[in-house]
């Protein structure tokens, strides 16, 4: 029921028989942050890495006494501060709870044992990862080749719920733009 | 009013509302996180609070317990100051478990506009519980009368130690209420 959610998002990348689920369910827990709460904090190491059950959060980091905003998170993604977690050392970003969250998580030395004992979780991860991989990449190429005109379209037809969740200057530091061209672009859509 | 009933009555309060927190704690995500409505608090958010107020108390007499409580002899009388007893009783529930006086959270203790909440909340709170009682211990062998603490209304209103003890418990009470309508409406939404 609960954990169906786990379990369909791990079967995006690869099958799990009921006996694979029976040991890697137990290794997961649910974990509730109301609005505004830090899921992980700058200088912590990452506990966990997650899977996003509800709810929206933002990725990013402290620079010259401003928060810039590097992504966002929602229903079916996954989140935390992913290299943190796999270096084990002091996370470089926060992630924060942009509205009520809930989130799946599992622990790091958990996934690295589900990892050892089951081939078809180390399948997984590496899946996850080329697709980390990926994702980075694509998002280099847009910061650096695309105007900011471009860029706001994109991320309206790539997710237009999060124009409704998130605040605009979350989504202007995430553009890289002003907050002011930002409403510019949105003034001139509607 | 004698100084041992009153250990005594604020550690029985203080065990059961710990026994609460931690069977609270592993309800689930969905549970804690339900608003009864969009301005309401949720559970989480209340245990914040919690931790936020009564965390100043908590703080005052531990720096005082630390520097006074061993050089003052045993008094087994403590007479609540005035203000401390006037702010515990407008806190405390009625005979009926109703609330006295509604009132407005000090923007200092409104989780949502400062650091959101989440289930390492309720874990604080109950460490927070813990150091109470570890306190209230101390207090066997000294006096309550003779230590003063700043209140969560400013350095001006300063109470005594035990009235420092007493208005944190009682407001715990009151909210421990909230806590309780709030996840009978989670477990009627559900």
């Amino acid at each position: 029921m609960i954990m169906d959610l786990v379990r369909r998002t791990i079967e995006r990348y690869v099958r799990l028989t009921d006996d694979d689920w029976s040991r890697v369910a137990p290794c997961w827990t649910d974990h509730a942050f109301s609005k505004g709460a830090l899921i992980s904090k700058v200088g912590e190491v990452e506990q966990r890495f997650y899977i996003v059950k509800s709810g929206v959060q933002r990725l990013s980091f402290p620079h010259d006494g401003e928060d810039i905003c590097v992504g966002f998170s929602y229903d079916g993604s996954w989140s935390g501060a992913f290299d943190s977690f796999v270096t084990r050392k002091p996370s470089r970003f926060d992630v924060r709870a942009v509205t009520d969250s809930v989130l799946f998580g599992i622990a790091h030395a958990d996934l690295q044992g589900l990892y050892d004992g089951l081939s078809v979780m180390e399948r997984f991860g590496r899946l996850i990862l080329e697709e980390l991989l990926v994702g980075r990449a694509t998002r280099e190429i847009e910061q650096l080749s695309l105007s900011a005109e471009e860029r706001y379209h994109r991320l309206v037809a790539r997710s237009p719920k999060l124009l409704q969740l998130v605040p605009q200057k979350d989504i202007a530091s995430y553009l890289r733009m002003k907050p002011e061209t930002f409403s510019r672009l949105r003034a001139r859509r509607s | 009013m004698d100084a041992t009933n009153l250990i005594d009555d604020l550690s029985a309060t203080l065990r059961k509302q710990m026994e609460r927190a931690r069977l609270v704690r592993a309800m689930p995500a969905e549970i804690l996180l339900h608003r009864p409505a969009p301005e309401k608090w949720n559970a989480l958010e209340i245990f914040e609070h919690m931790c936020l107020s009564s965390g100043i108390y908590l703080r005052g007499l531990e720096r005082v317990f630390d520097e006074r409580a061993s050089a003052l002899p045993f008094n087994a009388d403590f007479k609540p100051g005035l203000l401390g007893d006037y702010f515990t009783k407008g806190m405390l529930p009625k005979e009926d478990g109703t609330i006295r006086n509604r009132m407005k959270t000090m923007r200092m203790f409104d989780p949502p506009r400062n650091n959101g909440a989440s289930q390492e909340s309720i874990d604080r709170f109950i460490d927070l519980c813990g150091r109470f009682l570890k306190l209230l211990e101390r207090a066997r062998s000294s006096d309550l009368n003779r230590m003063k603490v700043s209140s969560s209304l400013g350095p001006i209103i300063r109470f005594k130690a035990g009235d420092a003890f007493r208005f944190p418990v009682a407001h715990q009470q009151r909210h421990f209420l909230q806590v309780e309508r709030t996840l009978e409406a989670a477990h009627a939404g559900h």
